[in-house]
């Protein structure tokens, strides 16, 4: 049995992985994904507690979760299109106009 | 007295109310249902001052029966921790009097608009004759009102109704000018008034004239018994002082409501309103109630020799001071305005000398022969096609002789010429001070003021009837004059005969020398309620005032000011007698301008008011709006610019966002990791 | 009951205004309004209360029930009427009856909503005035501010949007530094009440249960939470310096919400100053009695002076309701019967008077669309009644004997100027100066334009917005309106004359409120003076 430790660093390294993606990357894809890292970097945190404790609860969650990421990536790939429409570029950066 | 007597007595004193009741229904009718009559609300109020007068004269049979009255009839406010506010009526002789004359001159301006007005085709006559209503009933009130609170509210609505009927024509530009600096004027001194209202009620807890719980009575007892005092509370002065300081503040309400120096600016130009007004105005109402409130409180003013003092040279000072500006007018109702201010000048140097009986004689021979000269004035005006210049006038005399021997006749008693009334109480007032300024200085200068002012009343006034009524025609108006009616010519009449008798009533000099008992007024006024009469007045002046009469015969005095009057009155024959008289006036030059200008009393007022006025008004409005008001929308810049500044951190940039987000979520860490001391 | 249904009426009102089409809503508001002013009438003759409402008197229409614990205190649904209360909700429900007919011929958009937030707002003021628990009354006294937030910004004049979140800005800030201060009593309190009941908060202030917060001795408290209120309040009053606001409100407010600003939404400052202030904290306000008639004198003269300055006739009202209501703070610190009676009676007059007012400039407005001095003259030829009504209405302004303005202030400078507190006669006498100048400044506006012969000019382009200033005469244009100046609807004629009548009543009369305030005001000074 693998102890709870390695389930955090893994999920915390995932999770910074995601971050990075987030603070760096410029392309709106890149950004979807690494918000799905980052949720699933929750979801390793769940799951592992989950077993831990023995509690089913944080597994129910966790399919929650996917659940939810799922209608994330549908919502998101959408705005992704509409920005690629309106701005004819997935750069985040470019498209500024809900500024000051 | 039997019991059917006391009964008539009694019904007579409860439908006294009546008296200022029926103008006020008066003004209801002619304000809502005039312009139904044929009449537009005239006949309503001549009806109304009419009844007025007949229950006036039952009053004044019943109080010459020896019976007074002083009753609260309304109590606007009860307070069982504080005093109440109420509404009486005071009849006495002082009040029956000058009932009488108020509602006389009422009922004659009434009739006289007939002509004046309605005759004249004038316009908006149904609010003419609500305001005459008003004015009727506001005045009559104020006679009889049985305490300063009331007397207070009758003096303001006096205000108004002079208001209302200066500025009748206010299509006009004058006129409503004239009206708002009337309104003003007096409202400047009715501030003072209202201070010693609300102070006499501070002090006495109580504002009644007359009674052992009334003002006089306790102010009195306060200074002879001495330990009274203490009860009352006079804010840290003297008791002496400070009845004197309450004599004063009341004091600027007469002055200004009396127009006397230097409040008299507004009663010059309230002439705009129309001529039946300003009889009303001068003679019985508005000018004469601030004489009549000192008469009225005669027993107050009567413990302080400072304020009685202060009323003697301000009145000798205004008699001169307007009299000599009446001599260079041209219009010959400003020359008659100016007479009125020098003529209340007399009636207050009669107060302050300490003749009251002089200042009330005075005070009712000028209703009449006032009220004559202005409506004889009004009758020259109709004539004349509403033209009052008297340079344009001239030989009236034998197209209008009614209106020209009653003119005439109320300008003999003007001029004080014997036997004319007022003769008799100019030179009584004048007596008075006289016998009591061998002994106070002070009082001897406003006598002599107003005895050289009795020269220029002269001039002034057969300067008036002779450019008038005396020569060739000058113009083609007056050579073709327009006709007075009845209704014009009547209360010519009826005031002219009064004018010419009414001073017969009270003939001190013949008196004196004959040793006949002919002083009806002294008479008549001696009696009336216990502290309210000449008697008292008298002793009061003696004992509290400190004022000491000389032995003098009031013939030589006499002598003296009918032989001015009659010299003023030869001045002028001879300057202005010819048929085609010059402007003589002219050759004075400088002091002319002077007197035109009226010493440019009006200038330096409307500077005050401007400077202090809507100049600081001008700065205010600035300070305001700059400082107060740009304090409260500094504070809104400082949230909008710093709102402006940190509103910059939205980029838009959805990177920065997160960014930003990340190091929250770090810095949050940091500072609940440190303090909850994770680190450790 | 019958507080909760003269509230109610107003409430079903608003929807039932609200709901309905736009061309019946004015006649429908109108209707509907008589209402709540008949049932308000019939309490005022059927009012039985005794004493003062906070100081254990008997209350009138008096509703108690327990609503919610809020950790240790209970909220309750208490409300009551006593004799100061009772006259300002009669006022309330006439002004808002006066204000609506008087908007038929101005609001011409948007009317149901326009009547139902004025339903809104008089179920607020009613609110305001009849509650006697402090969060019911502070519901009510924020909920004034929404409707007329909305009445300002919707149906105002070109600047609606400034000064309508001037006004709500302003006065909701003054709330909050007012709720400090309320709320540093309560905890100081602690456990002497048990809610925020207001008789109990008062009787227990006057008992002197105050504790201590944290380091702060009672004293210091109690004076550190009366200028908080006293801060907050004035801006309601408004006292100068912080009446900047007024002036902005009602020159964009349209004419009958200026009405009800001036005529009742003033009055809320006075009364609430005189509740909690005045009454709770009498010991503080007797101990710096000088300082605050300071400022109420500085308000009346300075105020007057202002209106002095002015050219829009709204201007005008509006800044000697500034110098008015000056008085009634004059006469609240009099700590007398006339004084602090005589102030509540003002409260009444001047809404009165200041609603007839306006209602006459708006009438005049209707029908010139101009409210500047210069702008016209000779307006008595073409509207004769207005005139004499805004004649009336001026002097009865000025302060004239046998109107109710004449007795507010003669009662109120009777209170003072014997009054305890150390120059209590120099202030009532500067005070008094005050009549002097508004007579000035109303004269003056009168003359200016109701006299003289006809004219008017106005440089109003076709969108009605004012181009400029009026700097540039000579580009004065003779509008059309200038042959549409004719007399105005009786519908407008009514409201003022029925304000009229009340005045005058009220002048000849003044026993029928005076009565009942005195009566709520003396148990006020009795127990006033044990501090």
């Amino acid at each position: 049995m693998v102890a709870v430790q390695y389930y955090l660093l893994l999920s915390g390294a995932i999770f910074c992985i995601g971050l990075f993606g987030i603070l760096t990357r410029r392309n709106a894809l890149f950004f979807l994904m690494s918000v799905e890292l980052m949720l699933n970097a929750a979801n390793i945190n769940l799951v592992a507690f989950s077993f831990q404790y023995g509690n089913l609860t944080g597994q129910v969650f966790s399919l929650f979760i996917t659940a939810l990421a799922a209608a994330e990536v549908a919502v998101g790939i959408g705005i992704i299109l509409v920005l690629y429409r309106n701005f004819g570029d997935v750069d985040v950066t470019k498209a500024t106009t809900l500024r000051w | 007295m039997s019991v059917a007597e006391a009964s008539t007595t009694a019904f007579a004193f409860e439908v006294a109310p009546a008296i200022a009741v029926l103008p006020l229904a008066s003004f209801v009718i002619a304000l809502f249902a005039g312009k139904y009559f044929p009449k537009k609300g005239a006949l309503a109020g001549v009806t109304a001052t009419g009844g007025s007068l007949l229950l006036s004269l039952w009053v004044m049979l019943t109080v010459a029966g020896g019976a007074y009255y002083n009753e609260e009839i309304y109590t606007l406010v009860s307070t069982p921790e504080s005093f109440d506010l109420h509404f009486g009526v005071l009849l006495d002789p002082l009040s029956a009097l000058m009932l009488v004359i108020v509602s006389l001159v009422s009922f004659l301006v009434h009739v006289f608009s007939l002509g004046y007005m309605n005759d004249e085709g004038e316009r908006g006559l149904p609010r003419y004759y609500a305001g005459l209503g008003l004015f009727s009933f506001s005045m009559l009130a104020f006679v009889f009102a049985d305490n300063l609170f009331m007397s207070f509210v009758f003096f303001e609505l006096v205000g108004l109704c002079s208001w209302l009927l200066i500025g009748h024509w206010y299509r006009e530009d004058a006129p409503p000018s004239a009206a708002k600096k009337a309104f003003l004027v007096t409202r400047f001194g009715d501030y003072f008034f209202l201070i010693g209202v609300v102070a006499v009620f501070a002090t006495f807890g109580t504002a009644t004239f007359a009674g052992s719980e009334s003002f006089p009575v306790l102010a009195e007892e306060a200074l002879t018994d001495g330990g009274a005092g203490g009860e009352l509370s006079t804010f840290g002065l003297g008791a002496q002082t400070w009845f004197t300081v309450l004599g004063f503040l009341i004091l600027g309400g007469v002055i200004g409501k009396s127009a006397q120096f230097p409040l008299h600016t507004w009663l010059p130009d309230a002439m705009e309103g129309p001529t039946p007004v300003s009889a009303l105005i001068h003679a019985a109402t508005m000018v004469a109630a601030g004489v009549y409130l000192v008469a009225r409180m005669y027993g107050f003013y009567a413990l302080s020799p400072t304020a009685l003092a202060v009323i003697a040279f301000v009145g000798g000072f205004t008699a001169l001071f307007a009299a000599s500006m009446a001599v260079v007018k041209r219009d010959v109702k400003q020359v008659l305005a100016y007479s009125t201010i020098s003529q209340y000048g007399y009636m207050m140097l009669g107060l302050g000398a300490g003749g009251y009986v002089a200042a009330v004689f005075h005070l009712m021979t000028h209703a009449f022969f006032k009220a004559l000269l202005f409506l004889g004035a009004g009758a020259v005006i109709i004539a004349m096609h509403h033209r009052q210049d008297m340079w344009e006038m001239g030989g009236l005399r034998e197209k209008l002789p009614v209106t020209y021997y009653t003119f005439l006749a109320g300008s003999l008693a003007l001029a004080g010429i014997v036997p004319f009334a007022g003769f008799w109480s100019k030179d009584e007032v004048l007596y008075e001070a006289l016998v009591h300024g061998l002994t106070d200085p002070l009082l001897l200068v406003a006598y002599l003021m107003g005895l050289i002012a009795v020269f220029f009343t002269g001039f002034y006034t057969f300067r008036m009837v002779l450019l008038t009524f005396h020569g060739e025609p000058r113009t083609h108006t007056a050579r073709n004059p327009h006709l007075p009616g009845w209704n014009v010519k009547f209360p010519l009449v009826v005031l002219g005969i009064l004018a010419t008798v009414i001073g017969l009533t009270n003939m001190t000099p013949v008196a004196e020398a004959t040793g006949l008992e002919i002083e009806f007024l002294h008479t008549w006024l001696e009696h009336g309620i216990e502290g309210l009469n000449s008697e008292h007045y008298g002793e009061l002046l003696e004992t509290v005032a400190g004022y000491s009469a000389a032995e003098l015969s009031p013939l030589l005095a006499a002598a003296l000011s009918l032989a001015l009057a009659l010299g003023g009155a030869g001045l002028a024959y001879s300057l202005y007698s010819g048929d085609r008289p010059d402007r003589h006036t002219d050759r004075l030059g400088d002091a002319r301008t002077l007197l035109m200008n009226n010493y440019y009393q009006d200038e330096y007022q409307v500077w005050i008011a401007e400077t202090f006025g809507t100049g600081v008004a001008r700065l205010s409005d600035r300070f305001d709006q700059s400082i107060v008001d740009g304090a409260v929308n500094g504070v809104s810049s400082v949230s909008l610019f710093s709102g402006g500044r940190i509103r910059r951190i939205q980029t838009g940039i959805v990177s920065n966002y997160a960014t930003l987000l990340t190091l929250g979520l770090v810095a949050l860490l940091l500072v609940v990791g440190l303090t909850g001391g994770w680190f450790l | 009951m019958i507080i909760e249904l003269l509230i109610g009426l107003c409430l079903l009102g608003t929807v039932v205004v609200l709901v309905s089409p736009s061309r019946y809503a004015p006649r429908l508001a109108a209707g509907w309004s008589l209402l709540p002013l008949v049932v308000s009438l019939l309490m005022y003759a059927g009012f039985n209360g005794r004493g003062n409402a906070l100081l254990g008197g008997q209350l009138a229409y008096e509703t108690m029930v327990s609503w919610v614990s809020l950790g240790p205190y209970a909220l309750n649904w208490h409300v009551g009427l006593d004799g100061i209360s009772m006259p300002l909700i009669v006022l309330s429900t006439v002004l808002t009856t006066a204000a609506i007919v008087s908007a038929w011929t101005p609001i011409e958009e948007r009317e149901n909503q326009f009547y139902g937030l004025v339903l809104f707002l008089e179920a607020s003021l009613v609110g305001v005035f009849a509650a006697l628990d402090f969060f019911v009354w502070f519901v009510f006294w924020e909920a004034v501010l929404v409707p007329m937030y909305f009445l300002i910004a919707i149906w105002g004049g070109p600047r609606r949007k400034y000064a309508a979140i001037k006004f709500f800005v302003y006065t909701n800030v003054a709330s909050l530094v007012m709720f400090i201060g309320f709320f540093a009593l309560i905890f100081g309190l602690g456990n002497s009440i048990q809610s925020l009941d207001m008789p109990a908060i008062a009787q227990a202030l006057r008992a002197g249960e105050l504790g201590s917060t944290g380091a702060i001795a009672p004293s210091t408290l109690k004076t550190l939470a009366f200028v908080a209120m006293f801060a907050g309040f004035a801006v309601k009053v408004p006292v100068v310096p912080v009446h900047t606001w007024l002036p902005d409100a009602h020159v964009e407010a349209p004419t009958p919400v200026s009405v009800l600003l001036a005529g009742v939404l003033l009055k809320m400052g006075t009364y609430a100053l005189l509740r909690f202030n005045f009454t709770m904290l009498a010991d503080v306000a007797q101990q710096y009695a000088p300082i605050i008639a300071l400022f109420a004198v500085v308000s009346v003269i300075y105020g007057a002076l202002l209106a002095l300055a002015q050219q829009d006739l709204k201007r005008i009202v509006a800044y000697s309701s500034v110098s008015s209501m000056g008085y009634v703070i004059l006469g609240l610190v009099a700590y007398t019967v006339y004084g602090v009676g005589g102030a509540t009676f003002q409260m009444l007059s001047h809404g009165l008077i200041s609603g007839l007012l306006f209602a006459c400039v708006g009438v005049m407005y209707n029908i010139t669309h101009t409210r500047m001095v210069d702008d016209m003259s000779g307006m008595a030829d073409r509207m004769p009644v207005t005139t004499s009504m805004f004649v009336a209405g001026a002097f009865a302004y000025m302060g004239l004997p046998l109107t109710s303005g004449f007795l507010g202030e003669y009662f109120v400078f009777l209170g003072t100027f014997g009054a305890d507190f150390p120059g209590a006669a120099w202030f009532t006498a500067i005070s008094m100066f005050g009549i002097v100048i508004v007579a000035g400044y109303l004269l003056y506006a009168m003359q200016r334009t109701l006299f003289g012969s006809f004219s008017l000019e106005t440089d109003y382009g076709a969108d009605g917005v004012r181009t400029d200033g009026g700097e540039n005469a000579d580009e004065h244009l003779e509008s059309e309106a200038d042959h549409d100046v004719h007399r105005a609807a009786a519908h407008d004629i009514v409201p003022l004359a029925i304000l009229l009548a009340l005045v005058i009543v009220l002048g000849v009369a003044p026993e029928i409120a005076f009565g009942m305030i005195r009566d709520a005001v003396s148990p006020m000074l009795a127990a006033g003076g044990a501090g």
